[in-house]
């Protein structure tokens, strides 16, 4: 009996050995984002004290991005997950979380991080919502980082998160976050020029994730080429595209790099237009490989564009 | 052996506590130096309140944020229906089971949320015109164990890729015939405890999956065994499932599998009387008309992905193959006359009327995509048929081609020819239709 006891006493502490994970000491926080952007403000603030990985690559629809199990390695040992939120990960993230198996970065956990709630959103259907309305976010448009106001509020949000996880270092985290809004700050001077060539002016975008740049350089939507979102566009659609172009005098159609600019280009030819790819995210074209450089490219691409075109 | 326990033991205390081996004298300063820094915390965060309070109140720095109240104050579960409805326009009449030309496979109807801090329910049930309401899945998972995911209750069984997909999530109107003929026509389930473990030793991704469930398949309706045939543990159907998941390039995956299921089924007696059927053996009509046989499979299958990222709303390719290999006892001891209580005259002698070999099986399948929304496919079947009507398990062959279109995330059509030979019989031409559409909640896109 006593042989017994002490045989399942052994195995029980054997199995105990396995299964619970070794106690991680003075190791750096590990964050992994949803977005390349999230990434990018995410080590701006975390600095050395933080290692983080990114699932999303900046030139990919972070929609459409695919639950590979090998992103469930990333996310097994995370101290925090930061992802964008409002629906805009849920083809995917909820397969990885569960398959991570991770209590930290789930629902609830310290490190569960919808970086959403900080930010004040854009684009909340009001009443009724279905899915006749395309793929409709009911929570509100998602595409929020291409506003450095937004920016600011991520960036407090990972210092805030990043202190109470890992508070030895908050004093970085407090100086890096200051250091980025400033970093922002001096880089919005750089491109004052630019606002005042984009404000106003009309322009058509592919998909609804150009609303907050638009809210942030002033440029006036006229027309989506989605005549929802998600939904690609039907040949009546761009009749409508195309009347609205030229009654307002759109001369830029502003899409990104992951989808089929055919029809953009078709739509070009109808109206003298240009079609411009411009990266929603961080590495979305080659060089953009920082927060601030994004919204530098951004800016200067479609500024120019807009002055080519006599706009 | 008692040594190699103890010397276990003796390593895995050792090496959860290697943290805390510091020397006494360390230990001291650190413990010291602690209190210092909870001290020197408590002073500075009396201070800090102090100072708050006696400041007036402050604006917010962050602008107010929108929908920060509950999405789900009522804390209801998240309800999905999905359409499965299958049209068949085959030239010699429909082949469908309940012969059709148009039907409604199946609604499953699905209610999910997290039951508490520890665990999360799903629960699928079917309805359908063959079956009525049937439950499909319904399982009780931890969400509480690090690196651990243990299910209870009933769930697709973890053999194989495509067994673990909702028939309605294929990319093909029906199960490849391996999974027809091997498993069950609508997947095999199974009802009892899962156990699921994610490791990487070697970098890449690998996770092993283990059941236990009550049997193996559907109990069948009409064999009635002396005993149920997992009256004892042994009896109840175990399997175990290895997936390896490698990333070869940021747009090519694979994943190598390998599974093993093993239980026990009825399996028909056979009677033999000179004066009732001239010594031929013959399936016994009596209450008892079953014996209890083991029945084990061995898969291995292998699919391959790919997906350039940036045109991944466009183009897209996945080769997937499985391999079956279906292992049936033989050497049964099949009860007597007197046990099935059949007098001497009807029944001179018993035998096994089960299967008299083993079967192996698989197929190929490939997908492309032709235009965002557009896909086509094929599929290659070869199974050694255990439904073949002379036993002797000839080839079932066939092929399939898929012309999918989704016109959302949430609705898929599909078009489909398939040829196949199945033994003894001519060859079969069938066109095939299917509609499926998603209600509800946005679900994961399946990988």
């Amino acid at each position: 009996m006593l042989k017994n006891f002490r045989a399942l006493a052994s195995a029980a502490v054997l199995a105990l050995a396995v299964f619970v994970p070794a106690i991680r000491a003075n190791a750096q926080l590990k964050v992994v984002t949803s977005t390349t952007d999230l990434y990018d403000i995410a080590k701006a603030v975390g600095g050395d004290k933080i290692k983080a990985v990114h699932i999303g690559e900046g030139y990919q629809d972070p929609h459409f991005i695919e639950a590979k199990p090998s992103f469930i390695l990333q996310l097994r040992d995370a101290d925090v997950f930061a992802f964008v939120g409002l629906d805009l990960e849920i083809g995917w993230m909820p397969l990885l979380l569960e398959g991570a198996r991770n209590q930290k970065i789930m629902f609830g956990g310290p490190g569960y991080l919808d970086v959403s709630r900080a930010i004040p959103v854009l684009d909340v259907p009001r009443g009724n919502v279905d899915r006749s309305m395309g793929d409709v976010h009911p929570l509100g448009n998602p595409h929020y980082w291409l506003d450095p106001a937004n920016a600011r509020r991520i960036a407090r949000l990972f210092k805030d998160r990043f202190s109470e996880l890992d508070h030895k270092n908050e004093d970085a985290y407090e100086r890096n976050e200051k250091a980025f809004e400033s970093r922002v700050s001096s880089a919005e001077q750089t491109w004052a020029g630019d606002l005042a060539a984009i404000k106003g002016k009309p322009v058509v975008a592919w998909h609804t994730s150009w609303r907050y740049f638009a809210e942030y350089n002033g440029m006036n939507i006229v027309a989506f080429m989605e005549p929802k979102p998600g939904v690609p566009p039907s040949p009546s659609h761009l009749v409508e595209v195309i009347n609205a172009m030229k009654r307002t005098g759109a001369k830029v159609i502003v899409m990104e790099p992951f989808y089929d600019r055919k029809t953009a280009d078709l739509v070009a030819r109808q109206t003298n237009a240009k079609v411009l790819i411009l990266p929603p995210s961080v590495g979305g074209v080659p060089g953009v490989t920082d927060y601030v450089q994004l919204m530098k490219y951004d800016m200067d691409a479609l500024a120019s564009t807009l002055r080519a075109a006599g706009e | 052996m008692r040594q190699f326990v103890r010397a276990t033991f003796l390593c895995a205390v050792f090496a959860a506590a290697a943290n805390a081996q510091q020397p006494d004298s360390v230990r001291r300063k650190a413990r010291a130096d602690s209190i210092a820094k909870a001290r020197q915390d408590s002073i500075a965060l009396q201070r800090e309140l102090e100072k708050a309070l006696a400041q007036p109140t402050a604006a917010p720095a962050q602008a107010p944020v929108q929908g920060v109240g509950p999405t789900n104050p009522r804390l209801l579960p998240d309800v999905s229906a999905v359409g499965d409805l299958v049209g068949d326009l085959s030239p010699k009449g429909s082949t469908q089971e309940d012969r059709t030309r148009f039907g409604v496979r199946e609604v499953e109807l699905a209610f999910q949320a997290v039951v508490d801090p520890y665990f999360r329910g799903d629960f699928f049930l079917g309805l359908s015109d063959l079956e009525k309401v049937s439950i499909e899945q319904a399982f009780l998972t931890t969400t509480g164990i690090r690196d651990l995911e243990i299910r209870l209750g009933r769930y697709l069984m973890p053999f194989g890729k495509q067994n673990t997909t909702h028939r309605h999530d294929l990319h093909t109107v029906e199960y490849p015939w391996v999974i027809q003929r091997f498993l069950s026509p609508d997947a095999l389930k199974g009802t009892g405890v899962y156990v699921s473990r994610v490791f990487a030793p070697f970098g890449f991704y690998e996770e092993l999956q283990v059941t236990g469930v009550d049997r193996l398949g559907d109990a069948p309706a009409d064999l009635r065994t002396v005993e149920p045939v997992n009256k004892n543990l042994s009896g109840l159907a175990f399997s175990a499932r290895l997936r390896n998941y490698l990333d070869l390039t940021q747009s090519t995956n694979v994943e190598l599998s390998a599974s093993a299921l093993t239980g026990r089924l009825e399996q028909p007696i056979l009677v033999s009387s000179p004066f009732v059927n001239g010594g031929a053996f013959e399936p016994a009509t009596t209450e008892v008309n079953a014996v209890g046989a083991r029945q084990s499979l061995f898969g291995v299958d292998l699919t391959y992905r790919w997906r350039p990222l940036q045109q991944g709303l466009y183009r897209s390719f996945i080769f997937q193959t499985e391999v079956m290999h279906q292992v049936n006892q033989r050497n049964v001891l099949v009860p007597g006359c007197t046990s099935i209580a059949l007098p001497p005259v009807q029944c001179s002698s018993t035998a096994f009327g089960g299967p008299g070999r083993d079967f192996t099986g698989a197929y190929a399948f490939a997908r492309w995509q032709i235009t965002t929304r557009g896909f086509l496919g094929a599929r290659y079947d070869w199974v050694q048929d255990p439904l073949d009507p002379a036993g002797l398990g000839r080839n079932l062959t066939a092929g399939s081609g898929y012309l999918e279109w989704f016109p959302s995330e949430f609705s898929k059509l599909v078009a489909a020819y398939e040829r196949y030979q199945s033994p003894g019989a001519d060859g079969i031409n069938r066109i095939l239709l299917q509609a499926s559409f998603a209600l509800g909640p946005h679900k994961p896109h399946p990988f």
